[in-house]
């Protein structure tokens, strides 16, 4: 308790000591995670506009024509059963005809004589409102086309693969961007704290002289770093909620890009608590890098 | 017959130790038993403080072994180094104390490392300032003390763990001939308590004070070993 107690003291009393630099590494931190939460934020926002519009992809399944009606039931509750479909609609042959029927009266005459409808039946699928993913369409279609009693599904493959190219260069994006900004404020963290590392040399000599071992002489610093990183990305995560509002207000005043306005949301409560987590992490890294290669070598 | 081993302070086998290329010990071989006092003498540059650097763990020796309470330091791994530093207390000439920290805090320190209780701890440190006179200092910040209460406060904080060796480099080296006599006094007091003190200066003061074996030390090399009782 009395070594928790030190530690933390330590860390805060660095902190007030160290004030310019304390504040460089926290704008700085700021400034690097605002740049990586606005790309998120980016993200997000098309991932939902995306997953949106991949919900209003309809697939259509036509089951084998000479189906059972019992068979073309237990197909459907098949099908239903499948996480990845919101809701399903059976047309049966009669009323694919009574639709044709009703949709084209002036074509009507066409089908007279023929008896039995010439349409198939047909199960309308909309897609359940997931997190939208490259391959869920086509995994759902390869799924349903394993199915003995479908003879084919249909679906607009060009749309499909090309929002399925633009989640995948999202993602890459998002890995490339995020990497480089997270190294970024490693580097700054692991400066600032370097700084204070040396500006503090002869009190880690006093730590060491009297038995101190490396971790207890770093614990202070991770604490530091850590209080850094978190207090940057609290920071950053007030400068995105702000600009945010402000970009709604805008918009929504504005009307720069139509009914589009409202479908973009800030990030939910757990992708906020993670901007601040992701700080607090990066801010233990930076500190983590800065003294591994000073205590690296020293006894 | 053998002594018992315990009774093997410190033990150094034809230790040798350069320093980028240039001699700083050679071929030192040395027994020091158990509540010796021993003093290093010599010329700056004779490796007094290599010396205590390499019982103390800040230094590997390049050829031979050194056995700390029959540990061979030599061999010592890295992580293994702070644990062996508790168990002895070190002095300096430049007191290294925190400047910004009270008397009690600085003394304190050693104990938080070791995870000691506050009650244990205040216990401890209440008992070291006592022993070295500053009881009345204890909630004086480091920065506003003299030389001579900076130095004794050094050596409360040595003596605060009861290490059962104490090293000192030149702690007399800044203090006036009055205060050199105060500190001598208490090194005296402690290595009467059973501390075995191994102590590097060059000041005649002390060595006279404390008559205890004193190595003679030159250029890396053991000149003389006088009141070693073998």
């Amino acid at each position: 308790m009395k070594r928790i107690w030190y530690f933390f003291r330590e860390a805060f009393m660095s902190l007030r000591t160290h004030q310019a630099s304390t504040l460089i590494g926290v704008i700085t931190t700021a400034f690097t995670l605002t740049s990586f939460g606005t790309f998120l934020l980016l993200y997000h926002n098309v991932h939902n506009l995306v997953g949106r519009v991949q919900q209003n992809i309809q697939i259509i399944v036509y089951p084998k024509d000479d189906i059972q009606p019992q068979m073309l039931q237990d197909l459907k509750q098949v099908i239903q059963a499948d996480p990845a479909i919101e809701s399903l609609t059976l047309t049966s042959k009669t009323d694919a005809l009574k639709d044709f029927k009703h949709q084209f009266p002036d074509e009507a005459y066409l089908l007279e004589g023929l008896g039995e409808s010439p349409f198939p039946a047909s199960l309308v699928l909309n897609l359940a409102n997931t997190i939208p993913s490259t391959d869920r369409v086509p995994n759902l279609v390869n799924r349903l086309q394993q199915n003995p009693h479908v003879e084919r599904v249909r679906y607009n493959r060009d749309w499909i693969e090309r929002l399925t190219l633009i989640i995948t260069y999202m993602e890459i994006g998002s890995l490339i961007i995020g990497g480089v900004l997270a190294l970024a404020s490693i580097t700054i963290i692991a400066n600032t704290v370097q700084l204070a590392f040396y500006t503090r040399q002869g009190e880690i000599e006093i730590l060491r002289l009297i038995g101190g071992t490396n971790l207890f002489i770093s614990i202070p610093y991770l604490i530091e770093g850590a209080v850094i990183g978190g207090l940057g990305g609290g920071i950053a995560l007030s400068f995105l909620r702000g600009g945010f509002e402000l970009f709604q207000h805008k918009t929504h005043t504005l009307n720069v890009i139509g009914g589009f306005s409202s479908v973009f949301e800030f990030f939910p409560l757990s992708s906020s608590l993670l901007l601040i987590i992701g700080g607090i992490l990066l801010g233990c890294v930076g500190t983590f890098t800065s003294m591994y290669g000073w205590m690296r070598f020293r006894l | 017959m053998h002594p018992p081993r315990v009774d093997r302070m410190i033990q150094l086998f034809h230790v040798t130790k350069y320093y980028e290329g240039c001699l700083a010990l050679s071929d030192i071989s040395v027994r020091i038993e158990k509540g010796e006092c021993v003093l290093l003498t010599g010329p700056s540059g004779a490796g007094k403080t290599t010396l205590l650097k390499l019982i103390f763990g800040a230094e590997h020796p390049d050829d031979g072994q050194i056995l700390v309470q029959n540990r061979n330091i030599a061999r010592l791994r890295r992580a293994d180094v702070p644990y062996h530093r508790r168990t002895m207390g070190f002095v300096l000439q430049d007191f290294k104390l925190l400047p910004h920290r009270t008397v009690f805090e600085n003394v304190a320190l050693p104990l938080i490392i070791r995870g000691l209780s506050s009650f244990e701890s205040r216990r401890k440190v209440i008992e070291a300032l006592r022993a070295v006179g500053m009881e009345h200092k204890q909630t004086t910040q480091a920065s506003v003390l003299s030389a001579g209460e900076q130095q004794r406060a050094c050596i409360a904080r040595a003596i605060v763990n009861s290490p059962i060796i104490l090293l000192a480099d030149e702690p007399t080296g800044n203090l006036d001939p009055q205060l050199t006599t105060e500190i001598a006094e208490l090194f005296k007091s402690i290595n009467a308590r059973g501390t075995t003190v191994m102590m590097a200066t060059h000041n005649r003061q002390v060595v006279e004070q404390l008559k205890g074996r004193i190595l003679r030390l030159d250029s890396g090399h053991l000149l003389s070993d006088q009141g070693a009782e073998r």
